[in-house]
């Protein structure tokens, strides 16, 4: 551990550190635009100077400097003040000064930093480079005369993304940043880069000229277009949400957001429910509330009612329903819509077990029907950093594009019980070996032979836990920790015939197997759901309630409500609870409040915020075997639920990045 | 209007002095769409009394009903505060079929605009439904 002298200051920095790092954890500033923690150091926009003894005696980029033993370090000098003085004067050589009709306005460092660290005043005359413009898809927005070359978005592309898409042509003073070919950026992640590029070179498309971000209200919520729950910001201006944003946390998305995540919430202010309906004659038609309520009483719920939660509810919505059905004498709840129907006599067995902080340490995983890239493109990065540390990765399934190496073992889940000796050898002699099965491979019976696989292979040792089930819906670990899973799955319920069947928010189900119930929807946008359901009571999407969500790693959070629901909408659980007087019972709440510590009173583990514990995995079942072509559940990348559905942006996205239609002109 | 009547609705019209002065010093020189009178001094001695320090001719109108300052229509108004040397009709074009009449600032009246939603207007504003779309079953 090498000991420096920042200003004076000695303090220890860990092996490794830079001279930057050394300088932060002294608790001083150093101004930068090329360097950032997760990205690999490039040292090309010199904007780190500071003075370091013993060395030459000129100013030395901090960030590519390794701190060691004995440093002198000086951040409060006139070399250094000068020095970034002149590094500030370079960079604004060529770079426009629009910025009262830039979007990054605001929020750049460019400006941050040239109003702490640049001269006073200007001594240009001679005139700016400009840089032709260059076409990078549906979702990122070029000015690229306002590049600073600090080529962070291509970093992020090759390091992070793993896709060779964006690139820097020319060089010195013309050198430009593109896409190749001016093909559209289309991998999952693609729009991190507007938030990477610290001046408005990158900015955001859908979002350009709409808001300021001083006069946005920043709500922080939970992302729910997967199952890997994404810390966000919401900003959110009158009653629409402008915009998506990540936020940092280390263990579950780092400071990255799938663009599913980021530019669906376009389609909050679309296709939105906004008052009751009741089908009349074969024809929905508008109603009041205690009309829909009264019709919900007389079709007789009392020991006859289901419940089914779509995949972007949180808990205390089916909370609340299951304490409604609990009251009425019911218990069928379900969560898995499309039919799935696995083992869930044991969380433990259905969850997450390594984190995802912790598969990047892996050193072989088997992936088992999952096309991570389309079902969690974050646990993709976390896949990729593993594989650049060495860890082999095999996957059972159709073949995707995987951004770093890996081993196919065809389509039929049967290889679980004949595995290929490549397999053998790579898990025996892997000291972190872990296993995920995806939707796809539960639903060909997977489970069980991969804890078979896991019992064989020691995949649960001391310190690890390498047993992994990827979920994709926002709501399925909530779900399944409230008790949403039936034996038989949801046949079982389409047998038990129900008069009344409540669906929150499900518009993956087959509504052709529950001909003969009511069906009361009670969502937030219109879709299969809405046009299959007698009587549509209108909810609030998660944007426009409180309310916690479970990662697929069993991660429990909490998301803020941002705006409020439209028209006639309300709470979910509001919903509920005026229901119950309608049918004549008690759930035993009144308040958001109650309702929050009712459920906590029965699920202990969702009033703690991070991980739940759900104990030792099962024994595997010898006599459940795999079998059948693994296909994966997602279609369309961009189309997954009902929000993203309605968006105009992911709709874009999903007939140009993926269908390849020739939009580029409409989009200009 | 009688003599009653001048004194105590002071508020429209000339008030008996002015009206005694337009009479022993005035000479009227027209009168506009609402019926305002306009006059002028009619001795040159009078410019340089009070009011026309700086030479000028003394301009003045009598308001027929409210003395309402926003009710001199703009071609008036630019004689009276002497831009014009000549009344307006002498020189401007004649009115345009697409111009308007000369509307008086209504602010303070009961003709003053409101918005909707105004209590004077009911208080009742139409939904705010603009800022999403909403679903119908068709
Ligand atoms: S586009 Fe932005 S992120 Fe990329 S090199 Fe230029 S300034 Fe850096
Ligand atoms: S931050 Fe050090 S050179 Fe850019």
């Amino acid at each position: 551990m090498p000991k420096v002298t920042v200003d004076g200051q000695e303090i220890e920095v860990p092996n490794g550190a830079t001279v930057l790092q050394a300088c932060e954890l002294a608790g001083k500033e150093i101004p930068r635009f090329c360097y950032h923690e997760r990205l690999s150091i490039a040292g090309n926009c010199r904007m780190c100077l500071v003075e370091v003894k013993p060395g030459p005696p000129k100013p030395q980029a901090s960030c590519a400097l390794p701190a060691t033993d004995g440093q002198e370090i000086r951040t409060d000098t006139d070399m250094v003040k000068t020095a970034r003085e002149g590094v500030m004067e370079f960079l604004l050589i060529n770079h426009p000064l629009d910025c009262p009709i830039c979007d990054q306005g605001g929020e750049c460092d460019l400006q941050d930093q040239s109003m702490m660290y640049g001269r006073g005043a200007t001594r240009y005359e001679e005139n700016k480079r400009a840089v032709t413009e260059k076409y990078m898809g549906p979702l990122i927005k070029t000015i690229m005369t306002r590049c600073i070359h600090c080529t962070r978005c291509v970093r992020f592309s090759e390091e992070i993304a793993g896709v060779d898409e964006i690139g820097a042509i020319y060089r010195g003073e013309d050198m430009q940043i593109t896409t190749y070919l001016e093909q559209a950026a289309s991998h999952e992640l693609s729009a991190n880069v507007i938030d990477l590029c610290p001046v408005g070179a990158l900015t955001s498309r859908p979002y350009a000229f709409e808001a300021r971000p001083w006069e946005l209200k920043k709500t922080w919520s939970i992302d729910v277009s997967d199952a890997v729950g994404a810390n966000i910001r919401l900003d959110s201006r009158g009653r629409e949400v402008m915009r998506a944003l990540p936020r940092i946390n280390d263990a579950v998305n780092e400071e990255w957001l799938s663009d599913k995540g980021r530019y669906q919430v376009d389609g909050l202010s679309r296709r939105r429910l906004d008052k009751v309906y009741i089908r009349k004659d074969g024809k929905l038609v508008p109603a009041e509330w205690n009309e829909a309520f009264a019709a919900i009483a007389a079709a007789n719920p009392k020991g006859s009612i289901a419940a089914v939660a779509g995949d972007l509810v949180d808990c205390e919505t089916m909370f609340a329903a299951k304490a409604l059905l609990g009251a009425l004498g019911s218990d069928h709840l379900e969560g898995r819509q499309t039919g799935l129907d696995y083992d869930c006599s044991n969380l433990a067995a259905v969850n997450f077990n390594s984190t995802f902080e912790g598969i990047e340490n892996a050193d072989a995983i088997l992936i088992v029907g999952s096309q991570v890239r389309w079902e969690a493109a974050l646990v993709n990065v976390r896949l990729r950093k593993a594989a650049k540390r060495g860890a082999k990765i095999f996957v059972v399934g159709p073949q995707w594009d995987t951004t770093y190496p890996a081993t196919f073992l065809g389509e039929d889940a049967a290889v679980l019980h004949d595995l290929p000796q490549a397999i053998t050898e790579a898990f025996s002699k892997a000291e972190r070996p872990a296993v995920i099965v995806g939707g796809g491979g539960l639903a060909k019976g997977a489970l069980h032979p991969a804890l078979a696989f896991a019992e064989q292979f020691n995949l649960v040792r001391e310190g690890w836990n390498g047993f992994n089930v990827l979920h994709m819906a926002a709501s399925r670990m909530g779900g399944l920790m409230l008790g949403y899973a039936q034996k038989g799955g949801i046949g079982n319920i389409a047998k038990a015939k129900p008069n009344v069947l409540i669906s929150l928010g499900a518009d993956e189900l087959d509504y052709g197997a529950f001909a003969d119930s009511l069906k009361v929807y009670i969502g937030h946008h219109g879709d299969a759901g809405a046009h299959a359901a007698d009587i549509i009571l209108p909810g609030a999407s998660y944007a426009e309630k409180d309310g916690t969500y479970v990662n697929t790693e069993g991660r429990v959070q909490f998301a803020e409500k941002a705006v409020f629901a439209p028209g006639d909408a309300r709470e979910d659980w509001t919903i509920l609870r005026a229901m119950a007087d309608a049918l004549d019972v008690s759930v035993g709440f009144d308040s958001f409040a109650e309702l929050q510590s009712a459920m906590i009173a029965a699920v202990p583990a969702l009033g703690e915020e991070g991980l739940a514990d759900f104990g030792q995995l099962p024994n595997a079942d010898a006599s459940i075997r795999a079998s059948g072509a693994i296909s994966y559940p997602i279609a369309d990348f961009y189309m997954t639920n009902v929000v993203a559905r309605a968006s105009a942006t992911m709709q874009r996205c999903s007939s140009e990045l993926l269908h390849h239609d020739d939009l580029k002109e409409a989009a200009e | 209007m009688s003599f009653l009547g001048k004194i105590f609705t002071w508020w429209n019209g000339a008030t008996i002095g002015t009206s005694l002065f337009t009479m022993r010093r005035g000479e009227k020189v027209g009168t506009d769409a609402q019926g305002n009178t306009y006059y002028r001094s009619r001795n040159k001695r009078d410019m340089t009394t009070a009011g026309s320090y700086i030479g000028a001719e003394r301009r003045w109108v009598i308001y027929e009903g409210a003395n309402d300052a926003s009710r001199v229509p703009p071609e008036w108004h630019g004689w009276l505060h002497g831009s014009f040397d000549d009344v307006p009709e002498s020189y401007l074009p004649p009115a345009k079929i697409w111009e308007t009449e000369y509307v008086p600032n209504a602010t303070g009246t009961a003709d003053a605009y409101r918005p909707q939603g105004a209590l004077e207007r009911g208080g009742k504003r139409v939904k705010a439904v603009g800022d999403y779309e909403a679903w119908t079953p068709e």
